[in-house]
């Protein structure tokens, strides 16, 4: 298969909103254990995953994000003991209406990953930063201007 | 038993002339024959004026917002889809039920005049609906057809043509014959990403952003709007496609969980975007994840995105 | 005059894109609008009222004017060109009306440089309209169904034939480019014309007459309406949405927007409306139409009383979209005959 020279210089920029007991602490132990992790991720902290709301999300897109990805406390562990519970229902259906409006599903991610989780955010940003790699560019609800 | 045109006109005189309610809401006719719109009857004279034909659509509930603020007691008319959306003023603490008086209508479907029109049926003097039949009434006379054929699109699928609250019930229960309402969701979710992201561009291009969407609607109650801040500006104002679509998809994101699937928002529509797939998207999906919930049924029931149980499935993988 | 067998349309606009963008009422989703020109469009040149008006083409919805970029405390402003040269086919004579009425806000002093410059970029041909619609009441306004005297070019559809009949000199010049396409026109075009005009005119003006819409003096009956009751009964029912201001061929309210992307952005003007709260909402929090009623009466007002007393024509053009699509039946015709403003 022949790749372009746009494709092949291509480098995803993803949207990462952390929530800060859990997600943005899982990054932080990546990095003071060393592990890297790609580049094109910018994580943005929030206080809770269920603080994001979908304006954030679509104007990441609108700005050129070409994935984003919601990391919050694993269901049970929310430092607010329920705010992962609304954020899974509200990002689950956000998730589905964004396919439905024609964004490819892996463009929008939810993972759960904990403050003692360094390897999991590392592997988790590698899988989702390859993943729209081989997606492309998005050109969908880029504002153009 | 009276027509119901009648007994309107006779409930809404008795409960102003007792002083039981300070305003009724209705609906009164036009100049031309599909008009028929809110009427506020304040005192004997206008209680004549007001009627039910098949062109009584637009939800009198909306109006209890601004109307309520300086009466104590207000009467108005409700069809099954009106009741589910005063439920959800209610469930969303806009309206008090206690300065509320309902009259309900059973509806049995109403008419949409464009149907009529694309089928030749134009310059009318009067429609009249007498059973499964509509008569069409011009100048050369009288015509019968089938009124299911020329009813909105919205009526068809309705499940809820009775009120499902009130104070006072106005006629006869009717039987809901409902079609499939998701049918128009599974078609578009048959198609490609790349095609469905396509259909909807070419549908939301044609937006013009004059927000009737919006200001029609019973979910849509908030004393200000996200889409109107000026600070920060969610919604830029120039027609931009990127712009449009972050209006449709919070726009119908906000009524999630909470949209009574009334369809005013696509009969409204002056460019013709069909919206209420969108609120059924939604409808679909939560019902599949999170069980079968009908905004506006019941508003004690918790609407399903503000609540949670600890077992939820996700519509993303978890690990 | 002239004249061009149907047939040969396609042929027509295909010259006509190669000239300038050519906008014409084209079908999409069932859905008739002005839209570009492509190969293989279905054009509908039947219906009468496109969903919107074509006003957008010499007014669009936003227009970016100038991108700006910040550098330290430097400041650069770069003035954006205007699209070029464009021609719009099948215009109905009401809506080239609701054009010619801006155009005398815009064009009069001090004039509205980005507007003259769209606006002089514009070659209108016209299609006279043979039937009304239900909700049409251009006569009401006096203008005519079937004849538009503000476009460059005339056309009638007379079945077989569109005549075709340029009005000026930008008319013309586009026509001289045509003269392949078009063939002279038969000795008994113009009496055609004549009776299309004619027919078409007494038809409308029997629909305006059975529903009482013959305006007379509206302007004078409203001079002194502002506290009217009138008003009480109108605006309740207003849902405040800006449907009858968007579709309409003549409202031209707009308002001035930055977008910008952090160190540059760009300056736009976009349509807004005064049926929405906002419109006149002051930066230090003040609004001096604080309800839909100072609203709703700011709307007929304008179109009725200002705007003639300005430049002695009515702000509206009897095209009906607004009748037709006001989600509570808000007839601009019941405000009329509610003013007095009916023979």
């Amino acid at each position: 298969m022949s790749v372009s020279a746009e494709e092949q210089a291509f480098e995803p920029l993803i949207i990462v909103f952390g929530c800060n007991w859990c997600s943005y602490a899982g990054g932080d132990l990546a990095g003071t254990s060393r592990m890297s992790y790609p580049p094109n991720v910018r994580v943005i902290r929030v206080p809770c995953s269920s603080r994001v709301s979908p304006n954030f999300v679509l104007r990441a897109f609108q700005r050129g994000a070409d994935g984003v990805l919601v990391a919050g406390c694993h269901p049970g562990d929310c430092h607010y003991v329920t705010g992962n519970y609304y954020a899974r229902r509200r990002l689950s259906a956000l998730r589905r209406f964004l396919e439905f409006i024609g964004i490819e599903p892996e463009r929008f991610e939810v993972h759960w990953i904990s403050g003692s989780e360094g390897a999991k955010f590392a592997k988790v940003m590698g899988e989702v930063t390859e993943k729209i790699r081989a997606l492309g560019p998005n050109r969908k609800m880029r504002d153009v201007r | 038993m009276k027509q119901l045109n009648e007994v309107i006109k006779e409930v809404a005189a008795q409960s102003l002339s007792r002083g039981e309610v300070d305003l009724v809401i209705g609906w009164k006719k036009g100049d031309l024959w599909w008009q028929s719109y809110p009427a506020f009857v304040e005192g004997d004279e206008g209680v004549a004026d007001l009627i039910w034909d098949p062109f009584c659509v637009p939800n009198l509930s909306r109006y209890l917002l601004e109307e309520l603020d300086d009466k104590s007691k207000v009467a108005i008319f409700v069809k099954g889809c009106d009741a589910l959306g005063f439920n959800q003023l209610l469930q969303d603490k806009r309206v008090e039920r206690e300065k509320v008086y309902l009259y309900g209508i059973p509806c049995d479907g109403l008419v949409d005049p464009r149907k009529l029109e694309a089928a030749g049926h134009k310059w009318l003097s009067e429609v009249r609906r007498d059973g499964d039949e509509l008569v069409l009434v011009s100048k050369e006379g009288e015509q019968r057809v089938k009124a299911r054929d020329f009813m909105y699109d919205k009526c068809l699928t309705c499940r809820y043509p009775n009120p499902v609250t009130y104070d006072q019930m106005l006629g006869e229960a009717v039987e809901a014959q409902p079609q499939e309402r998701f049918a128009g969701v599974e078609e578009l979710e048959k198609i490609s990403d790349d095609e469905r992201f396509e259909y909807w561009a070419r549908q939301f291009s044609r937006c013009i952003r004059c927000f009737a969407c919006r200001n029609v609607c019973p979910a849509c109650s908030c004393r200000e709007c996200i889409f109107d801040i000026p600070e920060p500006r969610w919604l830029g104002k120039a027609k931009e496609l990127s712009e449009d679509q972050f209006y449709h998809i919070i726009r119908a994101y906000h009524v999630a969980g909470r949209c009574v699937d009334c369809g005013e928002c696509t009969r409204v529509c002056p460019v013709d975007l069909p919206l209420q797939e969108l609120n059924r998207k939604f409808i679909k999906d939560i019902n599949e994840l999170y069980g079968e919930y009908d905004a506006g049924v019941d508003p004690e029931t918790e609407a399903p995105l503000v609540t949670y149980n600890t077992n939820d499935p996700a519509a993303f993988t978890e690990s | 005059m002239k004249k061009i067998n149907k047939e040969k349309l396609p042929a027509l606009w295909e010259r006509l894109a190669d000239e300038a963008a050519l906008y014409l009422p084209v079908e999409e989703d069932g859905v008739v609008n002005f839209a570009p020109w492509k190969e293989g469009a279905a054009v509908n040149l039947d219906v009468i009222n496109t969903m919107v008006p074509p006003k957008h083409l010499v007014f669009p919805q936003s227009e970016n004017y100038l991108r700006f970029h910040v550098e330290g405390s430097k400041l650069e402003i770069e003035p954006l060109d205007v699209d070029g040269p464009y021609v719009v086919f099948g215009a109905r004579p009401c809506d080239v009306a609701g054009i010619a009425i801006i155009d005398k806000l815009f064009l009069d002093e001090p004039c509205d440089t980005l507007y003259k410059e769209r606006r002089d970029n514009g070659t209108i041909i016209s299609l006279g309209c043979n039937e009304p619609e239900e909700t049409c009441f251009c006569t009401s306004f006096d203008l005519e169904p079937g004849f538009s005297p503000d476009a460059d070019i005339s056309t009638w559809d007379l079945g077989e034939y569109l005549l075709w009949e340029p009005r000026n000199e930008k008319g013309q010049a586009l026509t001289a480019k045509l003269d392949d396409l078009l063939e002279a026109a038969d000795s008994g075009a113009a009496q055609a014309v004549e009776k299309l005009r004619q027919d078409a005119a007494s038809r409308e003006a029997a629909v305006v007459r059975e529903h009482g819409w013959e305006v007379q003096g509206v302007k004078e009956a409203l001079e002194d309406k502002f506290d009217s009751e009138i008003w009480d009964e109108i605006y309740r029912r207003c849902l405040g949405c800006g449907v009858c201001t968007y579709l309409c061929p003549t409202c031209h309210c707009f308002d001035v927007q930055d977008y910008s992307k952090g160190q540059e952005g760009l300056r736009f003007r976009c349509w807004d409306s005064c049926m929405f709260g906002d419109f006149t909402l002051m930066a230090h929090g003040e609004n001096p139409r604080p309800t839909q009623k100072e609203r709703v009466r700011q709307r007929f007002m304008h179109k009725l009383l200002y705007y003639p007393s300005n430049f002695e024509v009515y702000a509206c053009v009897g095209c009906g979209r607004c009748v037709r699509k006001c989600p509570v039946s808000i007839d601009i015709t019941q405000v009329i005959k509610a003013a007095g403003g009916v023979e």
